[in-house]
C-alpha cells in the first residue's frame, strides 16, 4: 500500500508556543485513520499543514506524493477538505456555492451531483437559501459536499459530525466507510473517541502538539482494550511525567 | 487598541505631518489664504467622518468580517441580556473614539505643539481641534443616519436627499453664497460662540440618537430564497480570467445591499462635498483645472473600492478550495475594475454638467488611471486586507508617497494643458508591475495568517 500521507519532523511554531512538535506520521492508501487528541493538542494545525492553509515552521508533508509546502494548491485541488471553523461564503445560496466549488474545481454536471448530494443529507428544501441564513447543521452538510463532490482520492476532516444530528450523523458514517472500501483515504481530526473507535482503521494520538501513538484500532481490539480507555491512560500518564 | 508598534505609530504618524506641516503655513499662505486652508482641512475630517460613518450598513455578516473574532460580541445579544442595538451602539462608539484617536486629535495636536512656535495663539488652535472634531462628527452622523434610513426605506431615503438638494439650490439661488459656508464647524471656526456651538453638538446628538433608533439589526433566521443567479452571472462574466470568483463578489456586494449603499456613501456624497468645497478654490486654479482636480480626486477615492470587494471575506472561506492568494487578489482587482464604471460614469457627468464637455475624455482617462494606479499600491502593500493594514505607519507612508508623487505630477501636467492629462495612460505599466508583485508577495505569505 502507498502512502497517501507523509509527515517527516514536523511542527509548527506560533510565537512561543510550540502547536506542532516533530510530528512524524504515515498515512496508507485506503484508510480511515483518525487523528485523536484534547483541545489544543494541534490536530487543526496539523491538518492545516496537511492542505496547505498554513506553512510549517519545520519539517516536510507530502500528500499523494506532492509537496505540500512547494504546491499547496495542486494539493488542494486533489483532496477534498472540511475545515473545522470557515463556513461558505454569506451571500451565496448552497446550490450556487455548490456551483462555485464546482467551477473553481473544473467539475463537470454538476446538477446532478449537487441534487444527488440535497437527497442523500437532506436538505434540498434549503438549497435556494443564503448560507448565511442556515442553521449551523445544514451548513456542515454544505461543507461536507462541497468536499466529497468532486470524489477525491484522500479526503482530510476537521470533526467530521460536528453539528450533526443523530440520523445524519449515521448516514455519514456510513458514506465514510463505503468511501475507503472504494479505495480511497479519509483523514479525520476529532477528540470524539467513540467516533474514532467505531470508523477509524488507523489512528495517531497528539498531545500538546507531541504525536504519542500510532496505531490500528484492529490491533487494540485484539488486545481486549477500548479506543477511549486507551487514550485517557496514555494521556494521563504523559501528564503526571 | 493597536495590536502592534506598526499600528500604534499611525497616530504618531499623524501628529507628526499635523507639526511639522504648521511651519508651512506662512510659506502657502502666500498662495493659498489662511481661511481657505482651514476650509480644506476641514473638508478633509468632514471626509473622513462620511466615510467611516456607514454602519446602518454594518449588518451582523459585514460586522462578522470587520471584527473578525469579535462576532461572538456581535451574537451576544443571544445569549446574554443585552439588545442587538445597545451591542451595535457600542460598536459605533468604539468606531468613533477609535478613529477620532487615530486621526482628529493626533492632527489638531500637532497643530497645538507646533503654535508657539509660528505664531498662531493656542486659544485659536484649541477651536480649531473643536471644530475639526465636529467637522468628523457631521459627516459620521450625517452619514450614519442617512445609511440607517437607507436600510430602512429607500424611498425615504431618497425623498430627503431630494429635499436637501432643494433646500441647498434654494439658499445658493437667495443668498448667491456657497452652502458650505453655513457649514457649522466653518462658521465656528470663523467665529465661535457657545450659541453655535450648542446649536451644531444639538444636530449632531439628533442625528445620532435618531440613527440608533430607527438602526434595523438583520433579521436572524431569515429564509427567504433567491433564484441561481450565480450561474447567469458566471456566463456573462466568461470573458474574465476568474468568472466563478467575480461573480461571486458581485452578488456578495448586491445581496448585502452594499452596492449601492457603498456608492452613494463612500463614493458619491464625498465628492459631493469634495465638489462643492473644490468650487470654492476656482480662483486658484486655471480655467479647466477644477475638472481636472476633480479626477483625480475621483480616482483616489474610486480606488477605495477595492475594500467595498475584500471586506466580506479573507482567504479563509477558500482555503480548501484550490485558490491561491495571488488568483483571489486577481479575482477582486477583476470585480474592482468592472465597478470602475461608476467614477467613469460620474467623471464623465461633471464634466458635462459643469460646461467642460471638450474635456470629458481626458478627465476620465486621468482619473481611472489614478484610480487603478492606486488599487495596484493597495493590493501590493495590503494584499486582502487593505481595511486593517492601511493603518499601519510603515504601509500608510509608502502608499502616501507613491500616491502623493503621481497625483503631483498628473495634477501639474493636466493644468498645463488639459490634452496632456491624456499621458496617465502611461501608469498602465508600474500598475501591471505593482499587481504582477502583489501576486508574488502574497502568495509567499503564510496563509494561515489571514
Amino acid at each position: 500500500m502507498r502512502a497517501v500521507i507523509e509527515v517527516k519532523d514536523l511542527s509548527k511554531t506560533y510565537g512561543d508556543v510550540k502547536a506542532v512538535d516533530q510530528v512524524n506520521l504515515q498515512v496508507e492508501e485506503g484508510a480511515l485513520f483518525g487523528l485523536l487528541g484534547p483541545n489544543g493538542s494541534g490536530k487543526t494545525t496539523m491538518i492545516k499543514m496537511l492542505t496547505g492553509q498554513t506553512r510549517p515552521t519545520s519539517g516536510l508533508v507530502t500528500v499523494l506524493g506532492i509537496d505540500v509546502i512547494r504546491d499547496p494548491v495542486m494539493v488542494r485541488e486533489q483532496v477534498g477538505i472540511i475545515p473545522e471553523q470557515e463556513t461558505p461564503p454569506s451571500f451565496l445560496t448552497a446550490l450556487e456555492y455548490l456551483k462555485f466549488v464546482a467551477a473553481v474545481r473544473k467539475i463537470p454536471d454538476i446538477k446532478a451531483k449537487s441534487d444527488w448530494w440535497f437527497d442523500f443529507l437532506d436538505f434540498a428544501d434549503k438549497k435556494n437559501v443564503l448560507c448565511k441564513d442556515l442553521s449551523r447543521g445544514t451548513r456542515q452538510k454544505l461543507m461536507f459536499t462541497q468536499a466529497f463532490i468532486h470524489e477525491p482520492a484522500l479526503a482530510l476532516i476537521d470533526e467530521p459530525l460536528i453539528n450533526f444530528d443523530p440520523i445524519t450523523q449515521n448516514l455519514v458514517k456510513d458514506y465514510l466507510a463505503e468511501y475507503v472500501r472504494k479505495g480511497r483515504t479519509i483523514f479525520i481530526s476529532t477528540h470524539i473517541l467513540e467516533v474514532a473507535e467505531e470508523i477509524c482503521s488507523g489512528f495517531a494520538i497528539l498531545h500538546t502538539g507531541k504525536l504519542l501513538h500510532t496505531g490500528s484500532v484492529a490491533e487494540l481490539i485484539r488486545r481486549g482494550e477500548h479506543l477511549p480507555d486507551f487514550f485517557l491512560s496514555l494521556v494521563r500518564k504523559v501528564s503526571n511525567v | 487598541m493597536f495590536g502592534s508598534l506598526s499600528f500604534a505609530l499611525f497616530p504618531v504618524m499623524i501628529f507628526g505631518i499635523a507639526f511639522m506641516g504648521s511651519f508651512l503655513i506662512p510659506l502657502v499662505q502666500g498662495t493659498l489664504p489662511s481661511g481657505t486652508l482651514t476650509l480644506l482641512i476641514h473638508v478633509s475630517y468632514l471626509m473622513l467622518g462620511i466615510m467611516v460613518g456607514g454602519f446602518g450598513l454594518l449588518g451582523n455578516e459585514v460586522m462578522n468580517h470587520r471584527f473578525g473574532q469579535s462576532s461572538l460580541l456581535t451574537y451576544s445579544a443571544r445569549s446574554l441580556p443585552l439588545s442587538e442595538k445597545f451591542i451595535f451602539l457600542n460598536f459605533v462608539i468604539k468606531d468613533t473614539v477609535y478613529y477620532f484617536f487615530l486621526w482628529v486629535f493626533p492632527f489638531g495636536f500637532g497643530y497645538i505643539i507646533a503654535s508657539p512656535f509660528i505664531g498662531v495663539p493656542l486659544l485659536s488652535t484649541l477651536y480649531l481641534l473643536l471644530t475639526l472634531t465636529l467637522s468628523f462628527l457631521f459627516g459620521l452622523c450625517s452619514v450614519f443616519f442617512l445609511s440607517v434610513i437607507y436600510v430602512r426605506s429607500r424611498m425615504v431615503l431618497w425623498i430627503i436627499l431630494l429635499v436637501l438638494c432643494a433646500c441647498t439650490g434654494l439658499f445658493v439661488i437667495m443668498t448667491g453664497k456657497s452652502p458650505v459656508l453655513i457649514f457649522p464647524p466653518i462658521l465656528l471656526s470663523n467665529a465661535f460662540t457657545w450659541v453655535n456651538f450648542m446649536i451644531s453638538c444639538g444636530i449632531l446628538t439628533l442625528l445620532f440618537i435618531i440613527a440608533i433608533m430607527l438602526f434595523n439589526p438583520e433579521s436572524v433566521g431569515s429564509e427567504k430564497k433567491y433564484r441561481d443567479s450565480f450561474s447567469p452571472l458566471m456566463q456573462h462574466f466568461s470573458y474574465l480570467p476568474d468568472p466563478p470568483l467575480t461573480a461571486k463578489d458581485i452578488l456578495d456586494l448586491y445581496r448585502s445591499k452594499s452596492l449601492i449603499g457603498q456608492t452613494i456613501f463612500s463614493f458619491l456624497l464625498p465628492l459631493i462635498v469634495i465638489w462643492f468645497f473644490l468650487s470654492l478654490l476656482t480662483p486658484v486654479f486655471p480655467p479647466y483645472g477644477l475638472l481636472f482636480i476633480f479626477a483625480v480626486t475621483t480616482g483616489v477615492i474610486a480606488s477605495t473600492m477595492y475594500t467595498w470587494v475584500t471586506m466580506f471575506d479573507s482567504f479563509g472561506p477558500y482555503s480548501c478550495l484550490p485558490v491561491a492568494v495571488s488568483t483571489l487578489i486577481t479575482g477582486k482587482l477583476t470585480t474592482f475594475a468592472i465597478l470602475q464604471v461608476i467614477p467613469a460614469i460620474f467623471i464623465a457627468t461633471v464634466a458635462v454638467l459643469s460646461g467642460e464637455v471638450a474635456f470629458l475624455f481626458p478627465a476620465v482617462v486621468l482619473g481611472i488611471s489614478i484610480s487603478f494606479y492606486a488599487v495596484s499600491v493597495m493590493a501590493r502593500l495590503c494584499g486582502l486586507s487593505p481595511n486593517l493594514l492601511v493603518y499601519d505607519v510603515r504601509v500608510l507612508f509608502i502608499y502616501l508617497i507613491c500616491i502623493g508623487i503621481v497625483l503631483v505630477i498628473f495634477t501639474t501636467v493636466s493644468f498645463a494643458d488639459p490634452y496632456y492629462a491624456l499621458s496617465a495612460v502611461i501608469l498602465a505599466i508600474p500598475t501591471w508591475i505593482l499587481i504582477k508583485r502583489a501576486r508574488v508577495k502574497w502568495d509567499s505569505v503564510d496563509p494561515g495568517g489571514f
